[in-house]
């Protein structure tokens, strides 16, 4: 694969003119929305960009930056002594190196101002991904403080490639390993932290991956006119369906009906679309056995770190349900709630706690009466392991 | 081709038209002026597309003659004459210029006569911008052409959106917009025209004409359809239905097409008959699902129409019918225990459900069953509990199976 240094191999063809990733192109986020599959400029003019907006623009910048961050930044953070953990050589607050700075996510930017030498043309942003994403495995960080930086930088990757108007292949490949990213710290972030400063981390985190989901869905249109592919696409546009499983989710602006309207046949249909539109049906008729077997049996790992988070969330409502309908005077074993709702019986225990559920023990069996009228929603709930099957269960 | 035509015969037709124009405004005929401007309804071949071949210079007649309408007259012909010439997105550009030009001077008009012409207008660029868009991407570039008619429209919507007698005509221009936005998928954006007629003070909604207020429920009926607000959508769709010219059948089956699923939510079953007359066939053997309890027949049907319903949005609004459905089926088994044993008859053991159902080839284990039972119980589909050691649903002696009465579930 051909690719020169400062040129974008884009040029010309499967660009459209006026895309602006979401967010990105001015600094400013917009608010996004799924569609349209037909135009490509309404997304450009919701990111409120400049110059650009009218007939008659510029032809977008090309990058011609050939480190992971420009000198010009290099020498100023020096000076102001704003590098990273990550960033510092030998540790040195005031020392960096081409080899370690990354550029900064920069939210006052316009397109007037930019100078080419300040951007990184494509194989570079390539090569920066790379860097920034292996950090994920270092340890002897704070997750919080890795997840931060790599946010922090991939956001300015995203925002380099949209100045320059870049849609192809790799520029898709890009994206698809920030929401990658986003998703593992999804997971990770529910994990560790339990405290209102994890929340919000959680919270814009979750906001960021659906920019880069909806600009991703934008660029995956642009290219489905030239009959070109990803082939994950169908497994991205799956973590839209499942977002909808009652996260508390930033800026969704159209239904789910809309969205599958604008959605053509073969994606609709292919595999983890169906498996994703299953488990939601599963989930609104409350049939949780099937909701959790299917999980059990068909996510792809991606799929399961995004569900992680809201597993306990769908156990309660089972929890809530059977309360609810159960005959009271009959005890409702956990170890058979702990099998459909694959979790294990401590974890359980500890839930039924936090809906105000009392627990009773009869020679070592735990259950719990139904129709209690202590049982309550907990406002939060707490993430631990995801699915769960007991060794008897498995096959 | 055109017959020859002579210069001079030629020159007379545009010059004509041009002047019936021109009388038209000064006179404040609205209805003359409003059919002069009807570009994309024409044939390919006119008296006057064949005059403008024949006399490539008329713009410039048309500036000379009338340089008070130099804005408007030279780009109304150019539209005319690319349309004749089956070159859109040409024609689409010059019909803008001209519209442009006419909103001008409909501003600066006190009265509203010229409200028939401004329609005009506004259905007229949307026709062109969607054949334009059509050639265009044929032709492999960007069909930008409708979205740019949605910039011209709301700029109508603003001179209209206004104090005095003009505010009359915004909701057609409303309507306008909704086609547009529907067909680009770019509904989201209706959100600030429905803002402005809703909670304007300008508007009473009451004041304007009955066929364009059909119209605005039909389309926010549909989008209320889309969020699942049924109760909403019920209305605005029933409004439209009622109101709806009983002749304009195809209109009709449009709004059934939207109703019918939100009725069903509501618990509210056409009749066979009702879909027949309307050709709604599709949703036949939905309705008769949840008349028999056949889930069966409902995950048949929302397979065999899978991908209309996902195109016209309601799939999922069908879907969640299955919680009807269930109901039913259980309410059939109950039905069935009563005539055997009336006394046992509400006690129905699980595992009959499951028989029932892997009788209608679906294959559920009584965990699953249990699940769904309890869901359906919460949501107050069925009146009861259920014993887990016995593996029995107890139903309630009085009402078992409450109807939903018009609310969704």
């Amino acid at each position: 694969m051909a690719s020169h240094r400062g040129r974008s191999s884009a040029r010309g063809h499967g660009r459209s003119r006026g895309w602006r990733g979401r967010g990105e192109g001015s600094g400013r986020g917009a608010g996004p929305s799924p569609s349209p599959p037909s135009s490509s400029t309404s997304s450009f003019s919701a990111a409120g960009a400049t110059a650009a907006d009218s007939g008659g623009e510029a032809p977008p910048i090309v990058g011609t930056c050939p480190d992971m961050c420009p000198a010009r930044e290099r020498a100023q953070r020096e000076r102001l002594r704003d590098l990273a953990v990550f960033e510092r050589v030998g540790g040195d607050p005031v020392r960096t190196s081409p080899s370690l700075a990354v550029k900064k996510f920069c939210r006052t930017i316009s397109s007037t101002s930019v100078q080419a030498s300040d951007i990184r043309p494509l194989p570079v942003l390539r090569e920066t991904m790379d860097y920034i994403l292996h950090l994920l495995d270092s340890s002897g960080n704070k997750f919080e403080i890795i997840h931060d930086f790599i946010f922090d930088r991939t956001r300015s990757v995203r925002q380099d490639l949209s100045i320059q108007n870049i849609v192809n292949d790799q520029a898709i490949q890009i994206y698809e390993d920030v929401i990658k990213f986003h998703i593992l710290s999804h997971q990770r972030l529910a994990r560790s932290c339990q405290d209102s400063d994890a929340s919000s981390l959680c919270y814009l985190n979750m906001e960021q991956l659906m920019k880069c989901l909806l600009s991703l869905f934008d660029m995956y249109n642009m290219i489905h006119k030239n009959n070109s592919h990803s082939n994950k696409e169908t497994e991205y546009y799956s973590f839209y369906v499942l977002l909808h499983l009652g996260f508390k989710i930033p800026k969704m602006v159209d239904s789910l009906s809309l969205w599958y309207s604008n959605l053509s046949a073969p994606i609709i249909q292919s595999k983890e679309m169906v498996f994703a539109r299953t488990i939601l049906r599963c989930y609104h008729l409350g049939n949780f056995k099937r909701f959790f077997c299917t999980i059990a049996a068909e996510a792809t790992d991606l799929q399961l770190c995004l569900l992680e988070p809201f597993l306990n969330e769908a156990r309660v409502r089972a929890l809530m349900y059977f309360n609810h309908s159960g005959y009271k005077l009959q005890l409702h074993p956990l170890r058979h709630l702990s099998e459909i709702l694959m979790v294990e019986e401590l974890e359980l225990e500890t839930l039924c706690k936090l809906c105000g559920l009392e627990i009773s023990k009869n020679e070592d069996i735990k259950a719990f009466s139904p129709k209690q009228a202590s049982f309550c929603l907990p406002a939060s709930i707490p993430q631990y392991n995801g699915i769960y099957i007991s060794r008897e269960n498995q096959i | 081709m055109a017959p020859y035509l002579s210069m001079g015969e030629a020159h007379r037709r545009i010059a004509d038209y041009l002047s019936r124009v021109a009388d038209s405004i000064s006179s404040s005929d609205g209805a003359a002026l409003a059919s002069l401007l009807a570009v994309s309804s024409a044939p390919p071949s006119t008296p006057l597309s064949d005059a403008l071949s024949a006399f490539p210079d008329f713009p410039r007649l048309a500036a000379d003659r009338y340089p008070h309408l130099s804005d408007l007259l030279p780009t109304l012909l150019r539209a005319i004459h690319s349309h004749s010439l089956i070159r859109f997105a040409d024609a689409y550009s010059s019909f803008e210029k001209a519209a442009n030009a006419f909103l001008q001077e409909f501003r600066n008009w006190e009265t509203p006569w010229a409200m028939e012409a401004m329609h005009t207008v506004a259905l007229e660029i949307r026709l062109l911008a969607e054949k334009a868009d059509r050639e265009l991407a044929t032709s492999g570039k960007n069909p930008d052409k409708l979205q740019a008619a949605g910039s011209f429209l709301m700029k109508v919507f603003g001179a209209l959106a206004v104090k005095g007698p003009k505010r009359i005509g915004a909701l057609y221009v409303t309507c306008q917009l909704f086609k547009i936005y529907f067909r680009l998928g770019t509904v989201h954006l209706c959100r600030s025209v429905i803002r402005s007629i809703e909670t304007a003070r300008n508007f009473d909604f009451e004041d304007f004409p009955v066929k364009d207020k059909v119209t605005y429920m039909y389309y926010t009926g549909r989008l209320e359809v889309f969020n699942e607000n049924f109760l909403v959508a019920d209305q605005k769709l029933t409004y439209a239905l009622m109101h709806c010219n009983p002749q304009y059948g195809a209109n009709l089956r449009r709004i059934l097409k939207f109703l019918v699923p939100v009725k069903l939510s509501i618990g509210v079953l056409p009749r066979i008959t009702l879909l027949e007359r309307y050709n709604l066939l599709e949703y036949a053997d939905v309705v008769t699902s949840l008349k028999r309890g056949d889930l069966r027949l409902l995950r048949q049907a929302l397979e065999r129409h899978e991908d209309q319903f996902l195109k016209s949005g309601v799939y999922l609004v069908l879907e969640k019918l299955e919680l009807q459905v269930y109901q039913r089926l259980v309410k059939k088994i109950h039905i069935i225990q009563r005539l055997k044993e009336p006394a046992k008859a509400h006690q129905i053991k699980l595992e009959v459900v499951v028989k029932a159902l892997k009788w209608l080839e679906i294959d559920m284990d009584v965990d699953e069953v249990e699940c769904i039972m309890a869901c359906l119980i919460y949501k107050n589909l069925i009146k009861g509990y259920f014993a887990h050691k016995s593996k029995v649903l107890v139903l309630s002696k009085q009402d078992p199976f409450p109807k939903l009465n018009g609310k969704p579930v």
